[in-house]
């Protein structure tokens, strides 16, 4: 992916950028935000990283500049801020996502991720999604894997789908809650975990090769079997 | 039980002594007076019976005997209670003549004086008449006794005496009254003050006492209470500041090691790397405390929520339930929501936060097979409440105040369960946040937590 972060910071850019490079993304980075309106509204980016605090035209300025031009590259929003408020601001002005600083590599990587994969299946009408055996239909609301349908609850389906759109990808916990409960907020305990293992006894338990495995320290992976 | 306070307060002990020790006093200056009025009668009665005594010697001298017994029954006409008694002996001690027949028991007491009673028919009545008497040898060797009777002297001072008791009974009762009434005027003004400080103390800080409500030295101590305030406010600011800039410094080190860890996890043989992993958790755990109390303040910063959104309740309590039911089922606890519908004004995120954050309480400390319980309701003032209760061990109510406290878990559980000790300071965080309350109560057995929030 071809991605472009716009963070004052240049000890912070500098880490970031090295660490997206090392998985294979492209980085360019601005210092400022008139830099960085100008590079996004001429370069052809997958995705933005736009911190929220710059000097000179402020983060949110940038995304509301770039959406009334008509881009809709994806963006996350990075800021150290993260109370309510900020959080509803950044997405009205039009980002696509929000990060709080500090963030782990993981988290931001995943996130980029998910955002380019959205904006792809946007654009196609999906009906059926497919991983390797695993077929879900989204008319029907109907799983099966093989020969077998597998029976979900609704949590579970919404689960699975959302695994599936982001198949190969590595899903974090808090992309879940996010995403497929809604909330944003901090479990204290590992709540999820429970619901992923209960959706890998009802996708795995009958196939020796399971799709659904946890990646250490991060999230969860769907893989094809 | 007002009486019994207002008896007890410092006013009135203050009073009551001052009234005790005024009284005393005055009634020691009355007995003095009353000594003194009483010597200054029975002077005037001794001086009396000597000018009398006198005026028979005179007579006897100029007249003779004949003289004295004419002047003696010239004066017997007058009433007994004014006049002089007499009483006329020969030198061989008969009686001559007189208005008394006979001193038979007297007493003696001191130069000449002589006291006696005697019983006289006075309107009608017998009177025990107490009688101070004196006797004068004449010159033919006969003896006169003249005597006056002490009632005018003994009435006289039981009036004194009288006037005195009531005088100080009347210093005592109208002091005491004064102190009671004084008393309780204080009291009230104490007992406003009291109440508004209390609820200072145990509720918003921000606010202070009125000082225009109080005059004197009271609105001194209400002004010097209100710098106390500041002082205390500006202390716990300054210490919440720098907590927070701690946990806010801290954060960006810690992620950078958290993410360098990542890295070397992934050069690092499998052996290792679960080391490694346990450091990033570690981190995580970190990072999650820092974020939990710079979340609490920036909620206790003094604003409120102040968005248009609305919140369905039901649905968000729903939401969670279905979250943390498998954990509820892991310990095979039962986990119900009751109730109907409720909406109310504020910030889905955070609102789901605080109910995630009692139900997973609720999950840790009540034992396998319990019961928890949601139960959302509308009060009559309109407000929104929702009671999580649970049949854990609850928590005794002395500390049920302190367990919204940031860090605070009580020493009981400390040990046992997992988590940083900022849930229920969170939980407060939103609920005052949304301006709302919250109170912890008793379920018998067990934990109730009511949280009320306008609607």
């Amino acid at each position: 992916m071809n991605i472009l972060l716009i963070e004052d910071e240049a000890s912070v850019a500098e880490y970031i950028c090295h660490a997206l490079e090392r998985e294979g993304h492209a980085c360019d980075h601005c210092l400022d935000g008139e830099s960085g309106l100008e590079r996004a509204s001429h370069g052809a980016y997958d995705a933005l990283v736009v911190d929220r605090m710059l000097p000179g035209l402020d983060g949110l300025s940038v995304v509301q500049s770039l959406r009334a031009r008509g881009n809709q590259v994806p963006i996350l929003f990075l800021s150290a801020l993260g109370e309510v408020e900020d959080r509803v601001d950044g997405l009205r002005a039009g980002a696509d996502d929000y990060l709080v600083k500090p963030f782990s590599l993981e988290e931001l990587s995943a996130r980029l991720q998910a955002l380019c994969r959205r904006q792809a299946s946007a654009d196609s009408q999906e009906t059926t999604l497919q991983l390797g055996d695993l077929h879900m239909d989204l008319l029907k609301q109907e799983v099966t894997r093989g020969a077998q349908t597998i029976h979900l609850q609704p949590r579970e389906y919404k689960l699975l789908e959302f695994l599936l759109r982001n198949a190969g990808q590595v899903v974090t916990r808090k992309m879940l809650l996010e995403q497929v409960w809604g909330y944003h907020f901090d479990p204290q305990t590992n709540v999820i975990d429970v619901h992923i293992s209960r959706l890998r006894q009802k996708l795995d338990r009958d196939f020796d090769r399971p799709m659904l495995n946890t990646v250490r320290g991060a999230g969860y992976r769907l893989e094809a079997g | 039980m007002k009486l019994k306070r207002i008896l007890r307060s410092i006013t009135f002990r203050y009073i009551a002594a001052y009234v005790a020790v005024l009284s005393l006093s005055v009634f020691l200056l009355m007995m003095v007076l009353y000594a003194f009025s009483s010597y200054s009668y029975f002077q005037g009665l001794r001086d009396s019976i000597l000018e009398e005594l006198d005026t028979i010697e005179l007579i006897y001298n100029g007249q003779g005997e004949a003289g004295v017994q004419q002047y003696i029954a010239d004066q017997s006409s007058r009433q007994i209670l004014m006049q002089f008694a007499y009483l006329l002996e020969d030198a061989q001690g008969n009686r001559v003549s007189g208005t008394l027949d006979e001193v038979q028991e007297s007493k003696l007491f001191g130069e000449g004086w002589l006291s006696f009673e005697l019983v006289q028919i006075y309107q009608g009545r017998e009177l025990d008449l107490d009688f101070l008497a004196r006797t004068r040898t004449l010159g033919g060797g006969q003896q006169i006794l003249v005597a006056r009777s002490l009632v005018e002297a003994v009435e006289g001072s039981k009036l004194v005496l009288s006037v005195l008791l009531h005088a100080t009974i009347a210093t005592l009762i109208l002091g005491l009254v004064g102190g009671y009434i004084s008393a309780n005027i204080s009291l009230q003004r104490v007992e406003t003050l009291n109440d508004e400080i209390h609820r200072i103390v145990h509720g918003d800080l921000s606010q202070r006492l009125s000082v225009e409500s109080h005059q004197g030295n009271l609105r001194d101590l209400v002004v010097n209470v209100n710098e106390m305030l500041d002082h205390t406010q500006s202390l716990m600011q300054g210490v919440r500041t720098v907590s927070d800039n701690i946990a806010h410094d801290l954060r960006t080190p810690l992620t950078r090691i958290r993410n360098a860890l990542e890295q070397l996890r992934e050069q690092c043989p499998d052996d290792n790397a679960d080391a490694v992993q346990h450091l990033i958790g570690e981190c995580d755990e970190l990072l999650s405390t820092f974020n939990a109390l710079l979340r609490i303040s920036k909620l206790e910063s003094g604003s409120t929520y102040a968005g248009e959104a609305r919140v369905d309740l039901q649905a968000l309590l729903q939401d969670a339930v279905e979250l943390y039911e498998p954990l509820a089922q892991e310990k095979q606890q039962q986990m119900v929501l009751a109730g109907g519908q409720g909406f109310c004004r504020g910030d889905a995120d955070l609102l789901f936060q605080l109910f995630a954050n009692l139900v997973d309480n609720a999950i840790k400390y009540t034992p396998e097979g319990g019961q928890i319980r949601l139960q959302l309701s509308e009060t009559s003032e309109g407000e929104q409440q929702v009671v999580v209760s649970d049949t854990g061990p609850g928590i005794p109510a002395a500390d049920r105040q302190n367990v919204f406290r940031r860090f605070l878990r009580l020493e009981s559980s400390r040990a046992q369960q997992p988590g940083n000790g900022l849930g229920l300071a969170l939980v407060r965080a939103i609920v005052r946040y949304h301006r709302g309350v919250v109170e912890l109560g008793d379920n018998d057995p067990g934990l109730r937590v009511r949280v009320s929030l306008p609607a």
